[in-house]
């Protein structure tokens, strides 16, 4: 995740050991940390125990029903054909999206790694879907995809019949995938970016120097190797991304044609307010969710780090 | 800083080979730019039109069937479907108390985890971090029950609150204010200022740029949020725009106005797009700035 700076630590470690007169300043310290305390305890700490706490209940708020029932919760949703199909589809759309962001994010970011004018402004252009509302993006990609849509227009151009995309089980959801792309491909570009700006200028000269004057031999031995941390990064985040992903199926298929585009928080979702009734099932796929996550960021984090190119 | 890009140096040897290199990066540039462009540029002509449906071919040149009189003749449909302005309103509200809420909480915390001493202060900023690694639709269907329990469904506190303890906040003004020299803030130690005083007549108006990032990457998070209003909203009143862009996709049954629909779409965008082009540099310093390695 975020990475702690060591050398800072070690400054404020020394300028620490300075410091004489310290109760003021821990008094201020303690005063300006319990805001975030508060709303960190209340609003993330406090639902994440309670959240485990219900999965561990069969619990209906609306008809008062409340009783223990253990991991039968978790035995539950594991065996339940729906979340399994949901978490087939988002682990497949993981294991797509994350590669193709990843690689488009670094391609963009070696596109618009020049300091002129049109570069700072394609990529600023370039970048507008990161910051507009997934509604937004899924309610203008509903028409893109549509039978009367952008896509089977530029199609038509090829000689390929109109589809309507988003009704079929096939394309529906390869269509909310390349969206997702589409839109979350410029956000990461922007921490390649600040990757490609932190290579000093004599790391290059120095390579022209050595011999390596392609473009791929750069890519190689320079860009790619010197770019490893924005890679665990830009994956990690676009992993957690990906298993969260809900706002765009909600808008565009809820979940269908037949479950083809189901994934997990759909199914919670469904479990809390469609088929109103079980609360303690929704938690419990949302802890299984949250254990797949954990699992997928730490084994990615290990591979990418310890794999020396 | 990405705005300052790298040196040219001079080449001994002249040839054709970097001009062309240049135009074929700035063709390529310019060509995906407009790709980028080009569902928004159609959602805009769109709700410059008449006609409600979708027509194939799609009629992508401006000029023609296009009007400012059918634009505004959308936005009063628009503006009197339902509680539009009601909701429009509450968008605006419930972003600008999280904006406060979270840039104030995190100006404090940032300051206090990059330059302050206090005990506890490294398991506090681990626990920070940790927030980080829970997704917020882990703990949303426990934030639902914990709101019913507090009966805050459909309230303003219900929708603002839960939103306001942003780690990303706290990280972008605690890297920013370990940027700020140790010296400012001795000489100040020397004239006496006690350390509250210190943070908010010297450190805080250093701090503008980390400022502005964070309130940009608030201010978008909470005018975008979908799932945390779609969960404790159930009452039309207290909708927020993503909400009504949900639900005006089913207002019509099954048919989609299209030039109504992108009219409130441009008027959901406006603000966030306005925004980064508006401050553009603070925001992709900000996601550089959060996410540096600390190499």
């Amino acid at each position: 995740m975020v990475c702690l700076n060591t050398e800072v630590y070690q400054v404020n470690k020394i300028r620490e050991g300075k410091k004489k007169n310290k109760s003021p300043e821990k008094m201020t310290g303690i005063l300006f940390i319990i805001p975030l305390m508060i709303f960190i305890s209340v609003f993330t700490f406090f639902p994440a125990i309670y959240s485990f706490v219900i999965s561990l209940f069969h619990y209906n708020p609306f008809f008062h029903s409340i009783y223990f029932t253990g991991v039968s919760n978790y035995i539950h949703v594991v065996e339940s054909p729906a979340f399994l199909k949901s978490l087939l589809n988002v682990l497949l759309y993981t294991a797509v999206v994350v590669t193709v962001q990843t690689f488009l994010a670094f391609v963009y970011a070696l596109l618009f790694n020049t300091a002129s004018k049109i570069s700072r402004i394609a990529r600023a252009i370039v970048f507008i879907p990161a910051v507009v509302s997934p509604v937004s993006m899924s309610i203008i990609f509903i028409w893109v995809f549509s039978d009367s849509g952008l896509v089977n227009f530029f199609l038509s151009f090829f000689g390929i019949a109109p589809h309507n995309w988003l009704f079929s089980t096939e394309f529906a959801f390869p269509a909310i995938m390349a969206m997702n792309i589409f839109t979350t491909a410029p956000y990461f570009m922007i921490i390649y970016s600040a990757g490609l700006q932190a290579i000093p200028q004599d790391v290059l000269d120095a390579a022209k120097i050595d011999g390596i004057t392609s473009a791929f031999a750069r890519f190689r031995y320079i860009y790619f190797p010197m770019m490893r941390f924005s890679t665990v990064l830009v994956v990690i985040l676009g992993l957690t991304g990906a298993m969260q992903l809900f706002d765009q199926i909600y808008v565009i298929t809820d979940g269908g044609p037949a479950r083809s585009t189901y994934v997990p928080l759909m199914y919670i979702y469904n479990r809390t307010f469609v088929y109103i009734g079980d609360i303690g099932l929704a938690a419990a796929a949302s802890f299984v969710l949250f254990v797949i996550i954990m699992a997928l960021t730490i084994t990615q984090r290990k591979v990418i780090t310890e794999r020396t190119w | 800083m990405l705005s300052t890009g790298k040196k040219v140096y001079a080449r001994p040897k002249r040839s054709m080979r970097p001009l062309l290199k240049k135009t074929i990066i700035y063709v390529l540039s310019i060509v995906l730019a407009m790709i980028y462009l080009l569902p928004f540029y159609w959602t805009v002509i769109k709700a410059f039109r008449n006609s409600i449906f979708a027509n194939f071919p799609p009629n992508l040149n401006p000029l023609s069937e296009t009007s400012l009189s059918y634009f505004l003749a959308n936005l009063r449909t628009v503006w009197s479907f339902g509680d539009f302005p009601l909701w429009y309103f509450n968008s605006v509200f419930v972003s600008a108390c999280v904006v406060a809420g979270s840039v104030f909480v995190g100006m404090l915390s940032g300051y206090a985890f990059a330059k302050l001493k206090f005990p506890g202060r490294n398991v506090l900023f681990y626990a920070v971090l940790a927030t980080l690694m829970i997704p917020f639709p882990v703990i949303s269907i426990a934030s639902y029950v914990f709101m019913l329990d507090l009966n805050w469904l459909s309230t303003y506190q219900g929708l603002i609150l839960p939103q306001i303890a942003s780690a990303l906040d706290v990280f972008i003004m605690r890297q920013y204010f370990l940027t700020i020299p140790e010296e400012m803030e001795l000489a100040a130690k020397i004239d006496g200022l006690r350390p509250w005083q210190i943070f908010f007549s010297i450190d805080l108006p250093n701090a503008k740029p980390a400022i502005a990032a964070a309130t940009i990457f608030s201010f978008i998070g909470s005018w975008n949020n979908f799932l945390w209003p779609l969960m404790e909203v159930h009452s039309l009143n207290m909708f927020t725009l993503p909400l009504v862009l949900n639900f005006f996709k089913g207002a019509n049954g099954t048919q989609i106005y299209w030039n109504q629909m992108m009219t409130v779409n441009i008027l959901t965008m406006i603000p966030t797009i306005a925004i980064f082009v508006a401050f553009e540099r603070y925001f992709i310093n900000g996601i550089s700035m959060t996410f540096s390695d600390g190499r």
